[in-house]
């Protein structure tokens, strides 16, 4: 009992650090450039010069992920699988693909999809099960949609398995994590009847819209098979949102082409890489360590950082130059389109419930280095730190000094050089954008017949609007899920509706 | 992670920390106004002079060195001191100034005008001006001995307004009515109206224009102003202040309003709330003798009692302290 008072103090504590972290940075440089605008010039070019140099440093990894991406995906996995010898334990066709798909509300529309692209995959499909898991709360036309597509599709795999995740289960949230752990718990159950081996199965949770690339699960076989410690990997592919990026909103394409971006990126460093969206990993793993989390709602990364105590930091994310494709939030029209990918945004900031989660962890396990737990914490808290302040930083604190410093401060060198020195390097760190713009273009897929062949100029022209997009929701979800986070309330799982809009001309 | 990818992050990361230290300190000394000086190797404090000019593209020169900038032109890097500074375009006087540049510190000669050389300046009348007018609409009226004439602003379209002939000498000033219909003009001695219009005539070209002598004094007239209604004039002489009532054709009614104690030293009329202010001396509580500012309120309430005053024609009527 005194143990989990002393837990929940802690476990309030560390959810309080990001937000006053953040609330502290922003408040302080906003009443310093009243009182010292000379010292917050001086931060905001320290700053500027630090992020020019972080955004140089970051596209250079980006550059190296897409080349690896570029060759590995032209790859034949298959092959490569057959040609490995006995030495691994295990050989490809040892191996089990259990393919899960937690739904709520999606239509056929964008279902079948998904399960089309299981059907192109360069492997053999009589190794695969299919499990969809449809919340039962989502509905009678929920059910009946997973019922038409088993009927249309299972012949081509060797199990479909669709079943209803019960609403409201004793410990669970409403959340996707419920609902995927609910799915492999019924894999579980046809598993044990069929007498099959955990580690020979490798579950891969998607989003009903993912696609995977038909390269998929051959490089995914090919790594779980060369892995010395493939029941203590995840494997995770770079997500990439090409499903109906022709027909989004440019506000909407901005963001989730940034986000593959970061994946990309993160792929590069893997030192503090973690599960995210679509992945992959072991079954006997997930067996082991109780499945997902069904009171989290960043499940994709929470179930990386439960792997991670339970095998007492011996536990690593290996990235697949492969590409899961799924669907850019976005509505017909502009404000709409902005407020979805506010909410998607900023469940995916609330993903800072992981520093409490891990902290907590980290203090009941003398296992790990304490040099670990102290780096790894740092790392979560610092990239949400970094994603809550930058923007506000660069766009609204950085004119501070000048407006708030007086006529003194306008006359001394600084205050005069500030505007022209943020200036260049602004327009130093624009040359991101024509990386993003080349990378972007390459990852593109061809244009739908119904799109005009001059919505690739858009493609070409829309990272001019990056600067105003960035200021707009570059920070703002991050402060927000932190905020919620720091004043005790939780937010519930916010299901991004996902739908085919065939928007014009964005 | 592969080892060619650990050793390509390796460097990527190592030469941008590299880039980073060896790039701050440069930013912020250039920022802060530092340089280094390569001779001796001491870093030292600059200044910066901004230099804007009207018009702009003025060759620059500072301390008797040309700089190949023009206006405008931030020019850096200036050690502490006083530096002469001349601006100079073809077409224009030149300006000069010593300015002291600050260290660390921004000195801007970003307020200069440079006057044209005055090459466009001509004649647009004929001789034998006594005085003029510019009224707001427009036009210049000539006092002359040969009549009223109006041009328009650059001397054309030239047309006699009347034959009025004999201009008081030595003009002090001319105010036009609030209403834009006839001016004033007055000398140490005497105050005329011209009337415009005085038949309200929609023919404005018409040679229509009256002129009339409202007022002779004794006594120096110090100032003259319109009351608003257009109907009065306010005369103030070293003596006393008098309100003269115009009427075309008819003599012109004349109220005292005030008795100075001594010769007032500053008169100002403020139209927008229809004040008289001046200086006057007076008695004390302390029994001696000191100048106070008074306020005459003229608004419409006051005025009315007066035009009471002025249809009873009681020219002598005793005077109103205020």
């Amino acid at each position: 009992m005194r143990d989990m008072r002393r837990d929940r103090f802690y476990t309030r504590l560390f959810e309080i650090i990001p937000g006053f972290l953040t609330w502290t940075t922003i408040a302080g440089l906003f009443i310093l450039a009243f009182i010292k605008p000379l010292w917050v010039a001086i931060f905001v070019i320290t700053f500027d010069l630090y992020w020019v140099i972080r955004m140089t440093y970051l596209s250079m990894l980006m550059l190296f992920a897409y080349r690896r991406l570029a060759r590995e995906s032209k790859e034949d996995w298959l092959k490569k699988c057959e040609s490995l010898s006995d030495g691994h334990g295990l050989r490809h066709n040892d191996i089990y693909h259990a393919v899960l798909f937690p739904s709520y509300r999606e239509g056929l529309d964008i279902l079948e999809p998904s399960i089309e692209a299981l059907e192109g995959a360069n492997y053999p499909k009589d190794t695969m099960i299919v499990i969809m898991s449809v919340e039962e709360r989502a509905g009678p036309e929920a059910w009946a949609n997973a019922v038409k597509v088993k009927k249309a599709h299972e012949r081509h795999f060797w199990q479909f398995i669709i079943t209803r995740h019960p609403d409201g289960l004793p410990g669970e949230m409403k959340v996707k994590g419920a609902n995927a752990t609910w799915g492999a718990k019924v894999l579980k159950e046809f598993l044990d009847a069929k007498k099959i081996d955990y580690e020979r199965v490798i579950i891969s949770c998607f989003d009903a819209d993912t696609c995977a690339d038909r390269e998929y699960f051959g490089c995914l076989t090919y790594h779980y098979l060369t892995n010395p410690d493939r029941t203590r990997s995840s494997y995770q592919p770079i997500p990439v949102y090409n499903n109906n990026i022709w027909h989004a909103r440019t506000v909407a394409r901005i963001l989730e082409l940034g986000s593959s971006f970061m994946q990309m990126i993160e792929t590069m460093r893997w030192e503090k890489f973690v599960t995210f969206s679509s992945h992959s990993m072991s079954f006997k793993t997930l067996f082991a360590v109780g499945y997902w989390p069904v009171d989290m709602i960043s499940d994709d990364s929470a179930i990386y950082w439960k792997c991670f105590l339970h095998f007492n930091g011996r536990y690593t994310v290996v990235p697949m130059y492969v590409t899961v494709s799924m669907d850019v939030a976005t509505e017909r029209k502009i404000l709409p389109t902005v407020v979805k990918q506010y909410k998607q945004k900023r469940r995916w900031a609330w993903g800072v419930e992981n520093f409490p989660y891990v902290a907590v962890g980290f203090m009941h396990n003398n296992r790990i280095p304490l040099f670990t737990k102290i780096r790894r914490s740092l790392n979560i808290l610092e990239s949400h730190y970094t994603w809550a302040v930058w923007a506000i930083i660069v766009t609204f604190i950085a004119p501070l000094p000048l407006i708030f410093g007086g006529g003194l401060f306008r006359q001394t060198a600084i205050g005069y050089n500030l505007p022209s020195v943020s200036a260049v390097l602004f327009n130093m760190s624009l040359f991101t954008a024509f990386i993003c713009m080349f990378i972007s273009l390459k990852l593109l897929p061809p244009r739908p017949d119904d799109v005009k062949p001059q919505k690739r100029l858009v493609m070409y022209t829309q990272w001019l609007l990056a600067p105003f997009v960035v200021a707009l929701l570059g920070s703002t979800p991050a402060i927000d899920a932190q905020t919620r986070l720091m004043l005790g309330k939780y937010m519930h799982f916010y299901v991004t509706e996902k739908k085919r809009h065939r928007t014009p001309n964005s | 992670m592969r080892r060619r990818d650990r050793v390509k992050r390796a460097i990527a990361f190592y030469f941008c920390v590299s880039l980073f230290c060896a790039v701050l300190p440069i930013l912020l000394s250039y920022s802060l106004g530092y340089q280094i000086d390569f001779h001796t190797l001491r870093i030292y404090k600059t200044g910066i002079l901004y230099v804007e000019s009207r018009p702009a593209g003025a060759a620059i020169t500072l301390s008797g060195r040309m700089l190949k900038d023009v206006t405008p032109a931030q020019i850096e890097e200036l050690k502490p001191g006083i530096y002469k500074v001349e601006v100079r375009r073809d077409g224009f006087y030149p300006w000069e100034k010593e300015v002291v540049v600050r260290p660390n510190m921004v000195t801007r000669a970003d307020r200069i005008v440079l006057f044209p050389i005055a090459q466009e300046m001509k004649i647009i009348s004929e001789r034998s001006i006594s005085d003029f007018a510019i009224s707001g609409s427009g036009y210049i009226y000539y006092m002359k001995k040969s009549g009223l004439f109006r041009t328009n602003m650059d001397g054309t379209n030239m047309k006699r307004f009347s034959a009025h002939a004999v201009w008081p000498s030595g003009l002090v000033g001319k105010k036009f009515s609030p209403d834009g219909d006839k001016f004033l003009y007055f000398s140490r001695s005497a105050v005329g109206v011209v009337y415009l219009n005085p038949d309200k005539s929609f023919d404005q070209s018409a040679m229509a224009a009256k002129v009339e002598d409202v007022f002779t004094s004794a006594d120096p007239i110090i100032d003259v102003f319109w009351y608003p209604g257009s109907g009065y004039i306010i005369v103030v002489t070293d003596k006393d202040i008098k309100v003269v009532e115009l009427g075309v054709g008819t003599a012109p009614n004349t109220v005292p309003l005030y008795k100075f104690n001594a010769t007032p030293q500053s008169v100002f009329y403020d139209e927008g709330n229809n004040s008289l202010y001046f200086v006057d001396t007076r008695i004390g509580a302390d029994s001696k003798e000191s100048n106070y500012l008074y306020r005459l309120d003229m608004k419409k309430k006051f005025f009315d009692a007066m035009i009471k005053m002025l249809s009873r024609q009681e020219p002598n009527a005793g005077y109103e302290k205020r």
